[in-house]
């Protein structure tokens, strides 16, 4: 019976449908673009099964102007309209910097270059278990105090401009604020965890009462690409399934279809984290948060973020699980700047940097801010 | 235009119904081992009610177009975003984290003798073809990073010198 009542049901509801569609033309257009934007899904899903086409990234020109160890440092070319050079230092490990220099059209780097910029990025590299007694105090006395110095040289201006995103933050800001010595004009952190007493999921997955970090690298010796992403998978486990559902949604639009390809190649490309620079990413970072309490001390110099007294810009994300924007905003206290400016905007971690989004809101107010400081 | 909509309120009400139903068998399935069960409806009933509740809403009051479609993904795009904050509230707890370590904990106990004994075996057959194992490899890559550095530092100090010579030289 219910089973009869179920097929009437169906029957009067696909009957209803046909009628409704004959009686009205606009329906019937709808029904038709709709029907070819269907095509279009299946011939871009059979390409991108059948021939799948190499995103093109990182097509900015550039040049290498120093390496150590793993790490590259490269300059955009430019007008270079600004005197000021800017140092870009992104994370360490995870993922590949050409995030920052995606597409054409959808570039960070090429935006910054096109507002006249001389731009600098600092590539950490792709690392191997040779690389495991790197640790983050290496980054600071020993890897960044040359890059700046290289950036001085090749650009020949007597200060620079230095941005850090997300690790890239804490990495640059304490080079900073442990060497006065460097004339850093401006500091602007996009996305940088300050303050790890608030830095949400991360944090409590790696409290120090739940995860031996001693115990994971002295077995392991080092953060396998893997396990980075699997970390990453977990903090947003519906992930994938949105991002697919989103594809086959846009599936249609050409546009869309090479955005996602380029964002998938370099969101499904992780890397590893070395043995040591985890074990005091972890343990001094997220397990103490020394550097927000001013208990670091690198090279024999302490860690002050209360000695950054240049210009400086932060940049939170509202929606941002990796650093939430209090652990971000924490660096407008802690330093002595009396410039100083804190913005907030909408989307997540990755959204400041990548995507429509990022181009229209974040960009422009990072290049406008800097532009009068340079 | 009402047939319509009134067959699909009706369509949706005996999905929820069926629904309802099957979710109620299993929990009285599961309610019949000795051991108290936690309630599964508790958990994703709140994010399945409402999707139904908008997907009805909507077959209910949209005219049948296209336009369904997009209300379709819309409707995939709640649910989805109901089970991450569903799966966020129970993965931001200390109960959670404790289980992530402890199995972290477990597989590092279990994976540590593996390894080793992989590692051993390895180096034995290389050394059997009279090739270097993986440590001496690495090992070898750290000699050039610490070469590397070496030169680095010769460099800073004959930048410094020539800094001084040319301050000699203004001054």
């Amino acid at each position: 019976m219910a089973q009869e009542r179920f097929a009437d049901v169906v029957e009067r509801f696909a009957n209803g449908y046909a009628d409704l569609a004959a009686a009205s033309p606009e329906i019937l257009k709808k029904w038709q673009d709709e029907l070819e934007r269907g095509f279009k899904r299946m011939t871009n899903l059979a390409q991108m099964v059948q021939s799948p086409v190499e995103p093109r990234t990182g097509q900015t020109p550039r040049e290498e102007i120093y390496r150590k160890g793993k790490a590259r440092l490269y300059r955009y070319a430019s007008k270079r309209t600004h005197r000021t050079p800017v140092l870009f230092v992104p994370n360490l490990g995870i993922s590949r910097p050409y995030i920052f220099d995606l597409l054409p059209g959808g570039s960070f780097i090429e935006h910054m270059t096109k507002e006249g910029f001389d731009f600098y990025l600092l590539d950490w590299g792709v690392f191997g278990p040779e690389d495991n007694d790197l640790s983050f105090e290496d980054c600071v006395v020993k890897i960044l105090p040359r890059v700046t110095r290289k950036v001085l040289e090749s650009s020949g201006a007597p200060s620079l401009s230095v941005l850090g995103y997300c690790m890239g933050a804490p990495l640059s800001s304490s080079f900073v604020a442990s060497h006065p010595e460097v004339p850093v004009k401006n500091y602007i952190n996009m996305a940088g965890p300050i303050d790890f007493s608030k830095v949400g999921i991360f944090g409590l997955w790696l409290d120090r009462r739940f995860f031996d970090v001693d115990r994971f690298i002295d077995t392991m010796g080092y953060l396998p690409a893997d396990m980075v992403k699997a970390g990453f998978k977990l903090l947003r486990p519906t992930m994938d399934l949105s991002t697919n559902l989103n594809l086959w949604w846009n599936l249609w639009n050409d546009k869309y279809v090479e955005g996602f390809n380029a964002l998938n190649k370099w969101a499904n490309e992780y890397v590893a984290f070395p043995g040591e620079f985890f074990r005091q990413w972890v343990r001094d970072f997220y397990q103490g948060n020394k550097l927000y309490r001013g208990e670091l001390v690198f090279g024999g110099r302490p860690v002050k973020l209360e000695a950054i007294d240049c210009p400086l810009f932060v940049v939170g994300a509202k929606e941002d699980y990796i650093a939430p924007p209090a652990c971000v905003r924490a660096l407008m206290s802690a330093v002595r700047s009396r410039d100083k400016e804190y913005i907030e905007l909408p989307g997540g971690h990755i959204s400041l940097i990548a995507g429509r989004g990022a181009s229209v809101h974040c960009w422009p107010r990072v290049s406008s801010w800097l532009a009068s400081r340079s | 235009m009402t047939d319509v909509s009134a067959a699909s309120q009706q369509l949706f009400d005996m999905w929820k119904k069926q629904m309802d139903e099957g979710a109620q068998a299993w929990t009285r399935l599961l309610g019949q081992n000795p051991t108290p069960t936690p309630d599964p409806l508790s958990f994703w009933k709140p994010a399945m009610e409402h999707g139904l509740q908008t997907w009805a809403r909507i077959f209910a009051t949209t005219p049948v177009s296209p336009d369904l479609m997009a209300q379709w993904k819309q409707f995939l795009d709640q649910t989805i975003e109901a089970w991450s904050k569903a799966l966020g509230q129970v993965m931001t707890t200390d109960a959670y984290a404790r289980a992530m370590g402890k199995s972290l904990e477990q597989w590092l106990a279990s994976y540590a003798p593996v390894k080793k004994q992989a590692e051993q075996s390895i180096d034995a057959a290389l050394q059997a073809l009279n090739l270097p194992s993986r440590a001496q490899v690495t090992s070898l890559a750290k000699q050039l990073v610490d070469l590397e550095e070496r030169l680095d530092r010769f460099e800073d100090g004959i930048a410094a010198v020539l800094r001084r010579l040319e301050g000699g030289k203004a001054g």
